[in-house]
């Protein structure tokens, strides 16, 4: 127990010059910013705007309204915005991979998976939490959300989640490298595949395809259920209430499973000759 | 200290096509080459030591390097620090090693040293005294202190180095590992860093392995000596020890009157000219003494001098030679 204690205030020491270093690059770097700031909002907003023109048009998706449908929209960007903060580099681990940057990770007393994600924490991900909130809240208020006690603790509940779903998704994608020897940067085409999957209800897609991304790959519990839940709205695989905290539990064992894998990618890790 | 036992490292190159297709073929395919990089290398290093690890290009050195730190994983046989297998037990036992390799660096390229040296403080828990002792040390050595506050990316090869090393060198390790560290660096800071490990391993007793492919490295530093070749041990020994054995000779260098030299069945002309000639001699056979009285007899002899075999002929010997010593 103490031996934990004491780990664990090893690890937040050390993230806490890790983010320290991670401003202070900012700060060396403040052009970089700019177009963040920018241009992250500005590609959330536009895709607001697109779901505000198709309720214009049809009324509702699904039986979403117009509030609702904004209350998933935001807290998906939001746990987008949090795997972005500390998952981020998993969709860059293939160029780790070939170019042999685990090295200097492997010879710190440090998980490596740790110190992958947070040497190179991105605060800049920040910038897309913004957006997301300004939406969610507007879901919030247009739905009438009540920030009961259970209500405040089940939206963070699934936010962990959520997260950690995200980058145990980023990190079995990433871990493939190991076996390919080739980097491909896969950051793009998972960001299109959740955002169509996490930004609407994915009751609008063929059954088998909602069956996939709820047993198979568990993106529907990035949102859709515990957002359906929240909001009171019936649908498939109900679980009483439960659907935040099983959102926290596939989180916490998609994490787990791609640390296992990353474990055994990490045996065949070569580095690189010169 | 340090144990390799029968250390073997095969690398997995994929053949894999182009493009995507290629990639997921060669994700279920076994299109492979392997490459066997180490085979069964064999070594104690003893507390203290400074070893030279030496080879030619892609002999596997730097392969070796990465199994006795933790980067690789062996394909068979292990590497234990004080008894512990660095694989198994990565964590705990990094902690008594330092890394330095000489073509990358673990500093972080956008901020000033001093960032960096905060960021290892915490990651290996080094308490603010002995930081600020340590400090001083490589300030004495290195004159490390003028560099603080200076962003990485604005230094000069030598001036990194500098960095690395005394990065590598917070935590107090006993082992310290440099491959190629001298490599790209002038008169002047290579001086600087053989001074630095001279100094590092009489103060503080740090073990020390290097790989290099500069001679003057080895002469000025290393006792010990080991070559590899193709993965294969080649010579595991004393420097002094390894010269007289494989190269049990010596050169006589002769200047004579005029351009018409005496030759001696005991000893190999391997140059001549401007009347000074050299004669190669096995050191049992003949003394110099003989050889000289034996080639006076002959011609006048202007003037004498005699060159024992160096570490470059060991190398090029031990670089050709095909078996392995100790089989
Ligand atoms: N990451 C890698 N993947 C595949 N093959 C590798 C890798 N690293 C090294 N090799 C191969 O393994 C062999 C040994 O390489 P290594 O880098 O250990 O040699 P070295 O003795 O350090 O050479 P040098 O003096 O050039 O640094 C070479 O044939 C090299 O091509
Ligand atoms: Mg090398």
């Amino acid at each position: 127990m103490k031996k934990l204690g004491s780990s664990i205030a090893h690890y937040f020491g050390v993230t806490m010059c890790n983010i320290k270093m991670a401003l202070l690059t900012i700060v060396e770097y403040p052009s970089n910013i700019l177009g963040w700031l920018i241009s992250n909002p500005i590609q959330f907003i536009l895709g607001f705007a697109t779901i505000k023109f198709v309720v214009q048009q049809f009324g509702e998706i699904n039986g979403w309204n117009y509030g609702q449908l904004a209350f998933l929209y935001g807290i998906s960007v939001i746990s987008h915005a949090l795997s972005m903060i500390f998952f981020v580099q998993g969709w860059f681990m293939g160029f780790y991979v070939i170019e042999g940057d685990f090295d200097r990770f492997l010879t710190r007393p440090l998980s490596v998976l740790y110190q992958f994600f947070f040497t190179n924490i991105n605060v800049f991900g920040l910038t897309d939490l913004i957006p997301g909130i300004l939406v969610f809240v507007y879901g919030c208020i247009q739905t009438g959300f009540s920030f009961t006690v259970s209500n405040v603790v089940g939206i963070i509940v699934m936010l962990i989640g959520a997260t950690l779903i995200r980058g145990g998704i980023y990190i079995l994608l990433g871990s493939t490298s190991f076996w390919t020897k080739s980097a491909n940067d896969f950051g793009q085409f998972t960001q299109e595949i959740f955002d169509k999957t996490t930004m609407y209800p994915i009751s609008m897609y063929p059954e088998a395809m909602q069956l996939i991304l709820t047993f198979v790959i568990p993106i529907g519990w990035v949102s859709f259920y515990p957002a359906s839940d929240l909001l009171g709205i019936e649908h498939a695989f109900s679980t009483g209430g439960m659907e935040v905290w099983v959102t926290l539990a596939v989180g916490i064992v998609t994490m787990l499973i791609a640390g296992l894998i990353f474990k055994i990618g990490m045996r065949r890790y070569e580095s690189a000759g010169n | 200290m340090i144990q390799v036992k029968n250390l073997y490292k095969e690398y997995c190159v994929a053949q894999k096509g182009k493009g995507l297709g290629g990639t997921v073929k060669a994700l279920f395919k076994n299109e492979k080459k392997i490459i066997k990089a180490v085979n069964g290398l064999d070594f104690h290093v003893g507390p203290g030591e400074i070893v030279g690890f030496i080879g030619p290009n892609g002999s596997g050195k730097s392969t070796t390097i990465k199994m006795m730190t933790g980067i690789l994983t062996p394909t068979s046989g292990e590497v234990l620090i004080d008894g512990r297998d660095i694989t198994k037990h990565r964590k705990e036992v990094v902690c008594d090693i330092g890394v330095v390799f000489g073509q990358r660096t673990q500093l972080n390229w956008d901020l000033r040293l001093e960032e960096s040296f905060e960021l290892l403080r915490h990651i290996y828990r080094i308490d603010k005294k002995e930081y600020n002792e340590t400090l001083a040390v490589m300030d004495s050595i290195l004159g490390i202190q003028e560099l603080l506050n200076k962003p990485v990316r604005q230094m000069s090869l030598g001036q990194r180095v500098k960095g690395d090393l005394t990065a590598a060198m917070l935590h107090s390790p006993k082992v310290l590992f440099l491959d190629e560290p001298t490599i790209g660096l002038d008169v002047g800071s290579k001086f600087a860093l053989r001074k630095f490990i001279k100094e590092i391993n009489a103060i503080r007793g740090t073990t020390v392995i290097l790989t290099t492919h500069d001679l003057g490295d080895i002469q000025e530093l290393c006792e010990r000596l080991i070559i590899i070749n193709n993965g294969d041990m080649m010579e595991d020994g004393n420097l002094s020890e390894i010269v007289e054995r494989i190269a049990p000779y010596r050169t006589l260098v002769v200047e004579y009157y005029d351009s018409a030299v005496p030759e001696h069945p005991k000893a190999e002309i391997i140059s001549a000219s401007d009347n000074i000639v050299r004669y190669k001699f096995m050191k049992s056979e003949m003394t110099a003494a003989a050889l000289i009285s034996d080639l006076s007899a002959e011609k006048p002899i202007k003037d004498v001098g005699i060159e024992e075999a160096g570490i470059d002929d060991i190398i090029k010997i031990a670089y050709t030679m095909k078996t392995t010593v100790g089989n």
